[in-house]
């Protein structure tokens, strides 16, 4: 019951750039800005994938990215949830035609999905939140 | 001899990069820079599209300087074709590069502030720069990547309700900035963590090409491309500003002193918007040839060079960016870093934007490839 409540308020985000545009990575950092706040909701940025709850991902994961995004996956504990922020991370966006793997579904599963280039700041405060059940989930059926 | 991975991943870096610092003691001596997180060949995926293509390709060069890569793309491109733009597309140009100019370099200064662990003055700073991304949001329909232009002139016009909002952001703005650089100016935190750290000498701009902001605060004043270009000699209230010392302290102080001109010419732009008449876009063609334009971009020099066909396809381009240089000049900075954790509150002075800088690119030393960028 403590746990499920303290899940909610005390989220530990690791914010991964996997070679987008900066677009999505200004936009999470404006989330930050007293006028959006995301630590009102009890939402940390702390970039250590070894403490994170979720894993936020920008970009269109360019080829030196595939091996590490694997790496930073499984460095994150369990229970955790995977958000694709931007066009790009969700399919390659304006990129695809380039040297990039186009969309991070491709090598690690996605529980969330924002679409946008960029997604405004609200989006991405709704979007994270609306995951936040996810881990509750998520636990319950780790215990199982 | 010790060495210290710092990144790719990393609280104070919005971007992917490793550096390696080589460290004697707690002081670093030398470091290695390890790219290619963000090579997307965009160069590449550019050649045989159209321009009307390549200027949504060229505004996500880099997403915080996104509208002065589609400006200095797209008059390229005019320069080219020998296209005229109207007199009220010209100013609406100005105004919105420099809202951004002031968005990009208080983003800057905010990643500073929190790099030196004083977190408040960076949630101030970024607090008011949301007063600055309403207005492009205002004027463009969106806050990065606005797509703002197209071939002969700009997509939008401003009424006079929109004019009149951005006096009234702009004088409360100026309030703002104002108390923020007093803050910054006199806090001893930030003079304890800044003054006289990263210190880039007069020479050392000779040997690294340094530009921009960086430059300017080492005492090269003319190293501004607006001086040069056209449409900034008509005003009359920008003169480029510099500094002597060097240091970090000294570059976040260039970059003050610059939102506060940009202020000042955008009044200007402003009053002359309101004198002229006309549409805002023109009917125009496309003609093939080479060309290059050079525009002075939030970090410095930028340069678009490209070949066209006749249709408006793109044969070959080049982009030119001004972190490469810059980085170059880190190195140099380091000798007068005491710790690791100066090291990277110096990178962060510099203002380095990666995602413009990956292009292939060799750096040769006594004939062998040193770094592969």
């Amino acid at each position: 019951m403590i746990k499920k409540f303290v899940r909610k308020r005390s989220i530990h985000l690791c914010v991964v750039n996997t070679g987008g545009c900066n677009g999505c990575d200004v936009e999470i950092v404006s989330c930050l800005a007293p006028r959006y706040d995301i630590e009102q909701y009890g939402i940390y940025v702390h970039n250590n994938p070894r403490e994170a709850d979720i894993l936020v991902i920008s970009g269109p994961t360019t080829l030196p990215w595939i091996d590490r995004v694997k790496e930073l996956y499984e460095k994150v504990p369990e229970p955790k949830i995977v958000v694709a922020v931007g066009a790009c991370a969700l399919s390659g966006g304006i990129f695809k035609e380039g040297h990039v793997l186009g969309g991070i579904e491709k090598i690690i599963p996605v529980d969330v999905k924002i679409p946008g280039c960029p997604p405004r700041p609200s989006e991405i405060i709704e979007g994270i939140l609306k995951s936040v059940h996810l881990l509750a989930e998520k636990e319950k059926r780790l215990k199982k | 001899m010790t060495t210290v991975p710092i990144g790719p991943i990393h609280p104070i870096f919005k971007e992917p990069l490793r550096i390696k610092l080589v460290l004697d003691g707690e002081r670093p001596i030398d470091a290695e820079i390890e790219m290619g997180y963000v090579h997307r060949g965009i160069e590449k995926i550019m050649e045989g599209k159209h321009v009307h293509k390549g200027l949504y390709l060229a505004e996500r060069v880099c997403g915080i300087c996104s509208y002065v890569q589609s400006f200095t793309f797209i008059e390229c491109v005019e320069k080219i074709s020998k296209i005229e733009i109207p007199e009220k597309a010209k100013y609406l140009r100005i105004l919105t590069c420099e809202l951004e100019r002031i968005h990009s370099h208080l983003l800057i200064i905010a990643m500073y502030c929190l790099s030196i662990e004083h977190e408040t003055l960076g949630m101030w700073i970024l607090n008011s720069r949301e007063r600055i991304m309403d207005l492009l949001e205002m004027i463009t329909g969106n806050r990065i990547n606005t797509g703002y232009n197209i071939l002969g002139g700009v997509r939008k016009d401003i009424d006079k309700e929109m004019i009149t909002k951005i006096y009234n952001v702009l004088d409360k703005f100026e309030d703002e900035i104002k108390t923020i650089r007093e803050a910054f100016e006199t806090a001893p935190l930030v003079k304890l963590r800044s003054r006289d750290i990263g210190i880039l000498k007069y020479f050392d701009i000779m040997k690294t090409r340094a530009v921009g902001p960086v430059a300017r605060a080492s005492g090269l004043e003319n190293s501004d491309v607006r001086l040069r270009y056209k449409y900034y000699k008509e005003l009359k209230t920008y003169k480029p500003v510099s500094r002597k010392e060097g240091d970090n302290f000294a570059r976040n102080i260039v970059r003050f002193d610059e939102i506060e001109i940009c202020i000042k010419m955008i009044r200007e732009v402003l009053e002359l918007y309101q004198e002229v008449g006309g549409p805002i876009r023109e009917k125009c063609e496309i003609k093939g040839g080479e060309g290059e334009n050079r525009f002075e971009a939030h970090r410095g020099e930028l340069t678009y060079k490209m070949e066209l066909t006749n249709h408006g396809f793109i044969k070959r381009i080049m982009i030119r960016t001004p972190t490469t240089m810059n980085l170059a000049a880190y190195r140099y900075m380091l000798k007068t870093c005491p710790t690791v954790a100066d090291a990277v509150a110096t990178y962060v002075s510099i203002d380095p934007c990666i995602s413009c800088t990956e292009k292939t690119l060799y750096i040769v030393e006594d004939g062998k490839i040193k770094y592969i960028w």
